[in-house]
């Protein structure tokens, strides 16, 4: 290999890689450096004065930043809880060929190449107390009507997502489903096996890598939801739907705390860094189980 | 596994699925032909008398008619149109051809630093956008900035205008810029399955009637991979189109995009549920269209994507 | 004598021709083009739409950046710190006012109104409606924020308002209810509508998490007698009055129409404007909307009174003003525009077309009188406007936020109302303490 040859991966991978770097690593690197100062938005960075572990040490007794953690893991737990089991009940009852399913498989996509900001319109339209169409159905019902965004903006707002993620883990978990091994299912099937007993030892199993990955790819995907809060409610009432994300946005514009707003981001980055690190484990030891188990169940029929 | 006869009660359960998936959607868009009045009054469901005027509104400087309701054109969608589409076409064609070009070295060499690259590439992917609202707010402000006095800033400042030191801040090339950096993990993640899946010999056999590494990857690997394009494609638009936060925080009054716009119009001081309603259909008709046209794609994006993960 | 002819024309026209240039104090500036940034607010709406009139008058060009106000804050923040600005023009929040001051962002207007170039001798600016110009206008003077000795002007109000008491004449007289005068009567009223009028809530109130409901909390706490701090700048937020103002606001949000909570003032206004309030005591600037029949299914039925009393009257004081950037480009020109548009001919133009009156004159002329049936009422309400209804301080933005998510909290938590209150009152000591307020104790 001449010198050229060497230098054609680089070459390749340079363009991209510059870009990243100015545009993600440095900035990155930047605003871990900035956490440590008292930032505000009229300022250069280099103008700013360190202040050591302030801005983390004051977050950390920060009722409302603990509030809005709260919110944070509640919104992106009940929502992946409630989008994996919606999502994977509807994939295993509709794993057939029925005429129709590839309109809705298409029609399933939509909510998810809308627009963040559309999808909070609308639902913050639909959720209108007195011009909102849930209300006038519940009620032209004879029920009263349910305070969405009010009290229960929280449950609102989780379900909004929800109706826009379902599709995502669906369309994932009906992907795996039919590329399971046909051949163990029907041996299954063969010896006798419930359709019950074929969801729940053959099919769930199989599919658990997959789904593992796809439900954690979905919490990363829930721990960065904003745009759809901040049409929706701006985080009110209270601190009930201020995730995180949205906190970090308002400390900079609102507050001008660009140095703690730097720090918040980092106690985020520190969670998904976590996670990550959990998806890569779980699946490559999932990976590992589900080739066994395939093997096995293989060599058994 | 083929259901000659299945359970008649399954057809209903799509129909309801489809109509709650749908459902918002129809209603906005019914909701964007209705006029203020009908809406807030609650005349209820389809039957309403259609009127173009909340799109007339939203269009008015684009429009070559002055509607007939309108005192001035405040709403200014045309021009956010215009600054979206540059922004979401070029970032797109960007994000693919890097991309694409360092997922192909990831995947066909074998050199120093590959597994570090890989690596990093896969952990930035989960960064979230609003991690990157400081540092970006800080940099594309301060920092990046060619000095007023130098030649290169004066020559911007004489063709384009505007004052002071010339900042990516406010410019398209600051927005796309950051949007390429976003959705080059993505892209690279996923369209490396597809280049997996490109035959060697044929790359071999090109290179052996003398074509050379680059013209290999362009002539051979690209068109190949094409279905794995058009999905990243799909997904870097969908992004680059929709995306808010960061925009809002970098453009100016000349470089808002849709988005930006519609949120501006929401937390405003009456709202006027017509207009937006037509505003957010605007916004949502090109990924509606690529929806339809290109479901396949994007269930091939998302599942290269995600279980490769 | 032919001759003579000539030379008398050409002097003549030389004369008409130099007085000419002389009387046209813009024609400097034809052609400049002005950028300035306004609120998406209805005042400004309206003085979008007079505009032309201004440049077909003076040649000066405008191009108008309309953004909603706290997004035109947070734009604000950023250009206004820039060496060289975009924006010639800028509208601001009252309670922008104390930053831009303290920062050195705003241009001192002494200097225009010295220019006799400039400055308009039939400006008369003892016409401005006193209350707006020291709340808006002035900085410097006691507290730091107020007039004083050692205040001066940074802005001019424009789009500045204060709070009236609207309700349906209507309904109040259906059931011989009388219009409240006092605090008392008014949360009697309040609770009463809902069991009158099944359906209809008592009033509508700003009450959304944030500025909205720190907003609606103020609005109560002047009348009632509470302050938020004292002369010495210890907060006293959480003194009875300060409880009287937060339950006030309860009540009203508790009795008023569905999904009050997370109303902004949007909401708020759509909610009385389609006929599920009785009542909505918020900015004057809201009621041209009520009255067009348009927008509105309550066109012709409200009636406007003066904002109850408490323990004394005063309504509150807010709205916007305009001030020139100190890193501007245009600045002579744009203090012309900032005169014309608030001359007594460009605020009557502007009132017609549906904005708020900054001149007491405005108010008593008998065409507005004559459009809008509260002028009077307004011009009223204006004596007892209260420029210290809530402190204009660097640091208020924190505080108005934290006041705000607290009481959205005591809405819709039902949080006990002095604890909610000490806690803030604790927290802004801190602040307070930060930002050096306490040094000279």
């Amino acid at each position: 290999m001449n010198t050229a040859n060497r230098l054609t991966p680089y070459l390749f991978l340079a363009p991209a890689a510059i870009i990243m770097i100015i545009a993600l690593l440095y900035p990155l690197g930047y605003m871990v450096y900035g956490s440590f100062r008292d930032w505000n938005p009229a300022q250069a960075l280099s103008e700013t004065e360190f202040v050591g572990l302030k801005n983390y040490i004051s977050l950390w007794n920060d009722a409302a930043f603990r509030e809005s953690l709260g919110v944070t893991l509640t919104f992106a737990f009940f929502c992946v809880f409630a989008e994996l089991i919606l999502g994977v009940g509807l994939a295993l009852l509709l794993d057939r060929k029925l005429r129709g399913m590839s309109v809705l498989r298409t029609l399933f996509i939509l909510p998810m190449m809308i627009a963040p900001v559309v999808v909070g319109l609308m639902w913050r339209y639909m959720y209108h107390p007195t011009v909102g169409t849930f209300n006038r159905w519940l009620e032209s019902a004879g029920i009263n009507g349910i305070d969405w965004l009010g009290r229960n903006a929280l449950m609102s707002v989780i379900i909004a997502d929800i109706w826009q993620w379902t599709p995502f883990i669906f369309i994932l978990a009906l992907a795996a489903l039919q590329s399971l091994p046909q051949s163990a299912l029907e041996a299954a099937r063969i010896d006798g096996a419930t359709s019950w007993q074929l969801i729940w030892h053959i099919k769930l199993p199989l599919m658990m890598p997959v789904l593992i990955v796809t439900g954690l790819l979905r919490l990363i995907d829930a721990f960065k939801v904003l745009e759809v809060i901040l049409v929706m409610t701006e985080g009110g009432p209270g601190l009930s739907t201020e995730i995180v994300a949205l906190r970090i946005s308002r400390t900079a514009t609102e507050f001008r705390e660009l140095g703690v707003a730097a720090a918040m981001s980092n106690y985020l980055l520190v969670i998904l860094l976590l996670l990550t690190l959990v998806m890569f484990t779980f699946s490559r030891i999932q990976e590992i189980r589900a080739q066994r188990a395939a093997k096995r169940i293989q060599e058994e029929s | 596994m083929l259901d000659k006869h299945p359970n008649p009660a399954f057809y209903p359960l799509l129909a309801a699925l489809i109509f709650m998936a749908v459902g918002p959607i129809v209603l906005m868009l019914a909701n964007s032909f209705k006029l203020d009045v009908d809406i807030i009054s609650g005349t209820s469901g389809l039957i309403f008398l259609p009127t173009i005027q909340n799109y007339e509104t939203a269009l008015c400087d684009i429009l070559w008619y002055k509607p007939d309701h309108l005192d001035f054109c405040q709403l200014k969608f045309g021009g956010s149109f215009i600054n979206s589409i540059i922004i979401a076409l070029i970032s797109t064609v960007l994000t693919l051809v890097l991309g694409a070009m360092a997922a192909y070295a990831l995947v066909r060499f074998r050199f120093l630093g590959r597994d570090t690259a890989s690596l990093t590439t896969l952990l930035v992917r989960m960064v979230p956008p609003a991690v990157l609202l400081v540092p970006v707010f800080g940099l594309w402000n301060n920092d990046f900035c060619i000095g007023k006095n130098t030649s290169f800033g004066e020559f911007l400042r004489n063709i384009f205008g505007g004052r002071g030191d010339v900042c990516l801040e406010g410019t398209h090339s600051g927005i796309i810029l950051i949007y390429v950096a976003m959705n080059l993990p993505f892209v690279i993640w996923i369209l490396q399955s597809f280049i997996l899946q490109v035959p060697r010999s044929l790359e071999e056999a090109a290179k052996v009637d003398g074509a050379g590494t680059f013209q290999v990857f362009f002539k051979i690997v690209l068109p190949l991979i094409q279905p794995g394009i058009a999905a990243a494609a799909i997904f870097t638009f969908r992004i680059a189109w929709n995306e808010y936060l960061l925009a809002s925080a970098l453009a100016d009054r000349d470089t808002k995009t849709v988005p930006i716009l519609l949120v501006n119009n929401v937390s405003e001081f009456n709202i006027e549920w017509g207009v937006i309603m037509a505003t957010g259909m605007l916004l949502a008709i090109p990924p509606i269209i690529f929806t339809l046209f290109a479901s396949r794609q994007i269930i091939t994006g998302m599942t290269a994507g995600a279980v490769k993960g | 004598m032919q001759i003579l002819k000539v030379i008398m024309y050409t002097a003549i026209s030389t004369v008409v021709f130099a007085s000419s240039a002389f009387a046209n104090p813009y024609a400097e500036y034809e052609k400049t083009t002005l950028v300035v940034n306004f609120p998406a607010f209805p005042h400004y709406n309206s003085i979008v739409s007079v505009l032309p009139e201004f440049t077909r008058e003076t040649g000066i060009e405008v191009e108008v950046d309309q953004l909603p106000y706290l997004k035109m804050r947070e734009r604000q923040t950023l250009e206004l710190a820039q060496e060289e600005g975009d924006y010639d023009l800028i509208s601001y929040v009252v309670f922008s006012k104390a930053d831009y001051v303290y920062a050195d962002q705003l241009e001192n207007l002494a200097k225009y109104f010295m220019n006799p170039k400039l400055a308009d001798p039939n400006y008369d600016a003892e016409d401005l409606i006193d209350g707006y110009v020291q709340n808006i206008g002035i900085a410097g003077g006691e507290k730091g924020y107020l007039p004083g000795p050692t205040g001066s002007l940074f802005g001019l109000p424009s789009g500045s308002e204060t709070s009236v008491l609207m309700y349906r004449k209507d309904i109040f007289e259906k059931h011989g209810i009388k219009v409240p005068e006092t605090y008392q009567e008014l949360l009697k009223v309040v609770c009463q509508i809902p069991e009158l009028e099944p359906g209809m809530g008592g009033m509508a109130s700003r009450a959304a998490s944030g500025h909205q409901a720190s907003h609606a909390f103020l609005l109560h706490l002047a009348p009632l007698g509470g302050k938020v701090f004292d002369n010495n700048w210890n907060p006293v937020i959480n003194s009875a009055e300060g409880v009287a103002a937060a339950n006030a606001l309860k009540t009203i949000v508790d009795c008023g129409p569905e999904g009050a909570m997370a109303f902004g003032p949007s909401e708020a206004a759509a909610s009385f404007a389609s006929g599920q309030a009785a009542m909505f005591m918020d900015s004057i600037a809201f009621a041209p909307g009520f009255e067009d029949p348009e927008k509105s299914q309550v066109a012709g039925k409200v009636g406007y009174a003066l904002h109850p009393k408490g323990v004394r009257r005063a309504s509150q004081t807010g709205g916007f003003g305009i001030a020139i950037p100190r890193n501007a480009e245009n600045k002579e020109a744009a203090f012309l525009l900032m005169q014309w548009l608030t001359s007594k001919r460009g605020d009557k133009l502007i009132a017609m077309a549906g904005g708020n009156p900054s001149r007491f004159s405005t108010y008593a002329d008998p065409e507005i009188q004559e459009k809008y049936p509260f002028a009077k009422t307004f011009g009223e309400a204006l004596r007892y406007a209260d420029p210290d209804w809530r402190p204009i301080i660097p640091v208020w933005g924190k505080i108005n936020a934290d006041i705000g998510t607290t009481m959205s909290k005591v809405l819709t938590e039902g949080l006990d109302l002095q604890e909610a209150l000490d806690g803030v009152a604790g927290r802004t000591r801190g602040i307070m303490e930060d930002a050096g307020y306490y040094t000279w104790q």
